[in-house]
């Protein structure tokens, strides 16, 4: 896109935005997968000494990937804007959206703050005693995978606002699937009890099941984001379809 | 209470009655205009200034500032710093834990003003209120930690040291929030070509500057020495004495702002 044609092009912020979102989450995805190895998770049934080698392993990784948490993380709340917009413009109560809003500005704290500071203390002392360690690595991934409620009820007041939306903002299959996002949350809670099978932070279900889920979840709200700033009218009534051969044109060519 | 000759808005007075009076005063004119959308945002705005003094009150008052605490420090010397300063570091951290919040209504202030921008639409004004909320709570998050070390300070110095770190870092590290706010303001103004903008230009730049200047803060856990450790010239005073500076500019900006759409208010009200 030109300068000049994102500067003319109404829906520059809803743009940026989106832009914004695609760039969080991928960076999200490399620093979490591929720097810092924060996932797939270290093992729960670590010893307090195993916990500290996992520190000393994953130094590197872990202070350049948790700083770039920590210079992007803001970022986060260009996706929670868009859904926001996106519930304001259903035919529902603006209470969802805001709802939506406080929720999720919420969960910054505790959902990805908590687990870079712990990691963060972590590998500022490899000397610091193993017992202490411990500790430090268990507060990173509890509070990471155990931060369940800001999303399971986020999750569900945006599926709420869609299936009752006549606007047509999203199709109502979108409004299951937050469903399932919303499940995840309550399968992930058996972590904070168990530390082997499939129930732990990197068991079957609390982690290989839940990031599928999460996966294929955000990818799709991110392309239905888009198809919903494209389909966008700045009106108050039902969303224009969009014709499945417009919906892969560039914004530029869309926008009226 | 006791009938007292007017003395207009000024907050020169130290009394605290007179403080008292001269608030009642603002708040009973801007009740009488409640149809202004801005009714009652001088309230918060006069706030400001009393917040102000106790923020700097507070945090020289914690002997942690003064002179930054050194993360090369070890937990026997950790240890001791909590036993010598118990007093200084709970009534500074009790003071900052009361007040670190009182940050969000001048950023909401902020968000009020973003309504007039020339937007298409809310989502910068949404960006800016999911990330207003949890800068001030990571702030009181770090008070819980250096609180909780000085509660018990003849504990393990390798615990309490354990705690003195998850503030620091805390209190360095999380700066994510400040820094996608400033760039969402700057965009926001810059997007706000209209006659008569909501924020004169520098602002946008002036936002855009200060989100720079704390980036290098998020790096301070890769190293305990030089300017990028917690206690260095960047992590440290560059940020915080960013931080000052955008609270401070900012405040008069949205003072200018808030002023003369009270002023038109109350125009059209008449």
């Amino acid at each position: 896109m030109t300068r000049r044609s994102l500067r003319d092009n109404p829906k520059r912020e809803l743009w940026l935005a989106w832009g914004a979102t695609v760039f969080f989450y991928n960076l999200y995805a490399v620093v979490f997968f591929l720097f810092t190895h924060i996932q797939p998770p270290g093992q729960p049934w670590y010893s307090p000494d195993q916990a500290s080698t996992w520190f000393t392993e994953h130094h590197h990784g872990l202070g350049i990937g948790l700083a770039l948490i920590f210079v992007f993380g803001g970022l986060s709340a260009t996706s929670i804007a868009l859904i926001t917009y996106s519930i304001r413009r259903m035919s529902v109560s603006r209470a969802f959206s805001y709802s939506y809003l406080i929720i999720y500005s919420v969960s910054a704290v505790p959902g990805f703050l908590f687990i870079c500071v712990a990691l963060t203390a972590g590998i500022m002392r490899p000397e610091r005693s193993p017992q202490l360690q411990h500790w430090l690595y268990q507060l990173g991934f509890l509070s990471f995978s155990g931060t369940m409620g800001v999303f399971l009820i986020g999750s569900l007041i945006w599926m709420c606002a869609i299936l009752l939306d006549g606007n047509r903002v999203f199709p109502k299959w979108f409004g299951y699937l937050n469903l399932c996002n919303a499940l995840t949350e309550v399968v992930v809670s058996p972590s904070w009890i168990f530390k082997t099978g499939v129930f732990p932070w990197n068991g079957l279900i609390a982690w290989w099941i839940d990031v599928v889920i999460f996966g294929i979840y955000t990818g799709v709200f991110i392309t239905l984001l888009r198809s919903m700033i494209i389909r966008e009218d700045f009106g108050t009534g039902p969303l224009p379809a969009v014709p499945a051969w417009r919906f892969w044109q560039s914004p530029v060519e869309t926008a009226p | 209470m006791r009938a007292r000759p007017h003395r207009g808005h000024s907050l020169g007075h130290i009394g605290t009655l007179d403080l008292v009076e001269t608030l009642l005063t603002v708040v009973r004119k801007d009740a009488s205009l409640r149809r202004v959308p801005s009714s009652g945002e001088r309230v918060i705005f006069w706030t400001l200034p009393a917040v102000a003094v106790i923020w700097l009150a507070a945090f020289f008052l914690f002997p942690g500032f003064v002179r930054p605490m050194s993360p090369r420090a070890s937990a026997t010397e950790v240890a001791t710093f909590y036993r010598e300063h118990t007093a200084r570091i709970r009534y500074s951290m009790i003071l900052l834990n009361w007040f670190c919040v009182a940050l969000i209504p001048l950023l909401m202030l902020v968000v009020e003003r973003m309504r007039g921008m020339a937007h298409r639409t809310p989502i910068l004004r949404f960006c800016v209120i999911g990330v207003a909320g949890a800068a001030p709570i990571a702030f009181l998050t770090t008070t819980v930690f250096w609180l909780l070390a000085a509660f018990q300070p003849e504990r393990a110095p390798e615990l309490t040291q354990l705690l003195n770190d998850l503030g620091w870092v805390t209190f360095t590290c999380g700066v994510p929030f400040l820094v996608a706010q400033s760039g969402f303001l700057a965009l926001a103004i810059h997007f706000d070509r209209q006659e008569q903008p909501v924020f004169p230009r520098w602002v946008a730049h002036f936002n855009l500057v200060i989100g720079l200047a704390l980036i290098p803060a998020a790096f301070a856990g890769l190293t305990k020495t030089g300017v990028f450790a917690w206690d260095g010239l960047v992590s440290f005073w560059v940020k915080n004495v960013a931080i000052a500076i955008w609270i401070i500019v900012m405040s008069i900006v949205v003072g200018h702002a808030v002023e003369s759409d009270h002023a038109a208010g109350a125009e059209a009200v008449a």
